[in-house]
């Protein structure tokens, strides 16, 4: 029997469609390094655009099917991997930065929502799935990441610049590194923008894949001066689910979309909580405004996490629950929005800013 | 300076063009005082040519101009108002 040709191979693959980019994973070249033995095996590589891929296994299954199908072939070897694509051809090579391919903002307008939770879990998970990510605390008068992740040592100069620091695999920098203790942060508005911005030109992030960034609440001077600074891959929301938070949640949003930083969508946190004594699920700030704020907007729903004490638990304590308590609902829900985030950040390589020249 | 957009559409702005459209206070005036733009004539040479431009974040230019003014942030949807 002939051997199946790599055009044959590469005709069925074009039938897996990417469900986020809308494109054939052929055309994406997510394909690499396909070969055919003399016996008719067919072995090839699937490069994903991020280790976070919500349909990975779907894929698998899928090119495994479709070419096994072929006549003539005797065997398929899929590797799975993924590289993460810089969010934007940019113009010049950037100065801010040099090392990250994408920024993810975490934002939520009101305070107390659980921004900083989020981020953490969000990064966490990211990082568990394999890429390398880094978390910078840009709320400069209220940082939490320290004691979230139960690293309160003082960050190291090497060659004037400052390493981050290192905790349950993650890159770390906040202001509570930097001035640990009781003391506060007084400072005004322009200062806030400075101290940010040395966050990310003074600090050695190196290669990142993704660098998550916690905001502080606010429309103001620290989203700005990140909208400015960087260009963002997008922002991630987050809400609690009763109108007073999703309407803030909703200035917020308009504000980066004026900023022409893409909504990568809204997270709902709070959603819901089971009663350890009953067993019941109470709503206690209502449920699914998160969802119907992000339908009447047109931007991605990313999920809901319920409010439960592990999570906060495991927080004062230092270690993000996607690692301590895996199988929670928490960490499962958290798992979910960071594979959803990922893929919303994938679509935005391939999107472009417009291209200047200067005569 | 000539500005290609997303969707393939291609402007081209004269730095003269650009620094009489400049949007910055100093400029414009604000909170009702008039701006410099308003009440200037001519320019000398060195304010209507450009030395750099720079993306702010993903929403906007900032152009510099010989002279050294450079308070300008030119958002997209400002550019792509703004004919020749």
């Amino acid at each position: 029997m002939a051997l199946p040709s790599s055009q044959q191979i590469l005709a069925v693959l074009s039938h897996i469609q990417d469900p986020d980019l809308g494109r054939d994973v052929v055309s994406l070249g997510m394909i690499k390094e396909l070969e055919v033995s003399h016996e008719g095996k067919v072995s090839f590589t699937f490069e994903l655009t991020t280790p976070a891929c919500p349909v990975r296994d779907r894929f698998k299954s899928q090119a495994q099917d479709l070419v096994g199908e072929i006549p003539g072939v005797t065997g398929v070897d899929v590797r799975m991997t993924a590289n993460v694509r810089p969010a934007f051809m940019r113009p010049k090579p950037s100065e801010i930065l040099p090392g990250v391919k994408q920024t993810i903002a975490v934002a939520s307008g009101k305070g107390g929502v659980g921004k900083s939770t989020v981020a953490v879990n969000l990064a966490a998970a990211l990082r568990k799935s394999g890429a390398e990510v880094g978390l910078l605390d840009a709320d400069i008068y209220g940082p939490s990441i320290p004691a979230m992740t139960g690293s309160r040592q003082v960050p190291e100069q090497v060659n004037g610049r400052l390493r981050p620091i290192e905790a349950h695999g993650l890159k770390l920098m906040s202001f509570g590194h930097i001035y640990p203790g009781d003391q506060p942060t007084i400072y005004r508005g322009p200062m806030v923008g400075k101290a940010i911005e040395a966050m990310m030109i003074q600090v050695d992030w190196g290669q990142l894949d993704y660098l998550v960034i916690d905001l502080p609440p606010g429309t103001g001077d620290a989203s700005l001066t990140l909208a400015q600074a960087v260009p963002l891959t997008g922002v991630a929301i987050v809400c609690t689910p009763q109108d007073v938070a999703t309407d803030i949640a909703v200035k917020a949003l308009q504000m980066f979309r004026k900023l022409n930083v893409t909504p990568l969508g809204l997270i709902e946190n709070m959603s819901w909580y089971i009663c350890p004594s009953c067993g019941h699920r109470h709503e206690i700030f209502s449920h699914g405004g998160a969802e119907s704020a992000a339908k009447r907007l047109g931007v991605p729903f990313l999920g809901a996490v319920p409010l439960e004490e592990g999570i906060r638990e495991d927080a004062d304590n230092g270690t993000p629950v996607v690692i301590s308590r895996p199988d929670s609902a928490g960490a499962k829900a958290f798992v979910h929005i960071a594979s959803q985030v990922a893929a919303r950040t994938s679509i935005q390589s391939f999107r472009q800013l417009p291209v200047i020249n200067v005569h | 300076m000539e500005i290609t957009w997303e969707d393939g559409n291609r402007i081209t702005y004269s730095a003269e063009q650009l620094r009489w459209a400049c949007p910055c206070a100093e400029c414009r005036g604000e909170m009702g005082a008039p701006g410099r733009l308003s009440r200037v004539k001519t320019l000398i040479p060195e304010e209507l040519s450009i030395k750099d431009v720079t993306l702010v974040g993903q929403y906007a230019l900032q152009i510099a101009f010989e002279s050294g003014h450079a308070t300008g942030i030119y958002t997209f949807p400002y550019l792509r108002a703004l004919r020749s």
